[in-house]
């Protein structure tokens, strides 16, 4: 059992950001699967059959994500809490979070990218693209500065507990060679 | 027997097997012999049972609805854990080891994320319980 340690006020600007990534990723998938919020326009017009077969491709393209951001969330999740124990663990979760967020963000604005999503005549009429739009900013945003700052991070030099267990036995191979 | 009992009655059920489970391996500690019935009613029941499980997969296919019950559960169990970790200490770990983990914060970070499998297993056990209904 252990009380946080002194945190600085930019490592618990850090931790939120994760804490707050990791439920909204959560509150994204139950409003998908809930709700019509998180859905483009297009996907409610039925009786274009141009616009019927992009739905199928887009619905089957979303619904391959949740697997993929259980990683982002429970990474996110864990590198808050190695973050508020100032655990070198911290920036080990911290990276594969944001890499794998900045990584599925890229592959979403691709897909939008390649399919028109984003030209104009979508965009400015669609609320759930714009939202979608917001969102992968946001990722590619918050994944970018969350990787530079667990890159200079102190604790990305901290000696974790292997090494330190490391560090201990060639202490103790050169005391018996000495004795 | 309705949707949200059958739930809080498959919750309590895993609550009762981890906590013996851990009881009989020595895994962890409560400071207070009460405790354990809070943990079995409150994170196991309200939270993750009725709060995760029914919440958000009482309407859906099992099938497509694992993986944000997995990472509901799993975010919310990281959180209990950080908070007893660092600011509660309702419970301790013992000196065993788990799956080779060793240090404490370790252990709080591994079953944190293990409680990912508890709204899983709700939803599962819940449609179980009601079939048997049916049939008792």
């Amino acid at each position: 059992m252990t009380r946080p340690p002194h945190l600085s006020s930019m490592d618990w600007l850090h931790a939120a950001v994760l804490l707050t990534g990791s439920i909204l990723v959560c509150a994204y998938w139950i409003a998908f699967f809930h709700t019509d919020i998180t859905m483009p326009h297009f996907v409610h017009q039925v009786q274009n059959p141009a616009l019927v077969q992009l739905t199928t491709v887009y619905m089957g393209f979303e619904s391959a994500f949740p697997l993929a951001d259980l990683l982002v969330a429970v990474t996110a999740a864990l590198a808050t809490f190695y973050l508020i124990g100032q655990d070198a663990k911290a920036v080990l979760f911290g990276l594969v979070a944001s890499g794998a967020l900045g990584f599925l963000a890229l592959l979403d604005i691709s897909f939008n990218l390649s399919h028109g999503l984003y030209t104009p005549p979508y965009l400015f009429k669609d609320g759930g693209l714009q939202m979608e739009a917001m969102i992968n900013i946001g990722c590619v945003a918050g994944a970018s500065w969350s990787i530079w700052r667990f890159w200079s991070h102190p604790l990305r030099r901290a000696e974790d507990r292997a090494s330190q267990l490391m560090a201990m036995s060639r202490a103790a191979e050169e005391l018996n060679r000495e004795g | 027997m309705s949707q949200p009992l059958s739930y809080l009655f498959a919750a309590l059920l895993i609550g009762l097997i981890c906590e013996q489970l851990a009881r009989t391996m020595r895994l962890w500690r409560y400071k207070k012999p009460y405790y354990p019935i809070l943990n079995v009613l409150i994170a196991f029941g309200l939270v993750q049972g009725l709060g995760v499980a029914w919440t958000i997969g009482g309407r859906q296919e099992i099938g497509k609805i694992a993986p944000v019950l997995f990472m509901a559960g799993a975010v919310v169990g990281i959180a209990m854990e950080g908070a007893n970790e660092y600011w509660l200490q309702a419970w301790s770990w013992s000196h065993r080891p788990i799956i080779g983990i060793t240090r404490s914060i370790d252990k709080a970070a591994f079953v944190g994320a293990m409680w990912g499998f508890a709204p899983v297993a709700t939803v599962i056990i819940a449609h179980l319980l009601r079939q048997l209904w049916k049939l008792a």
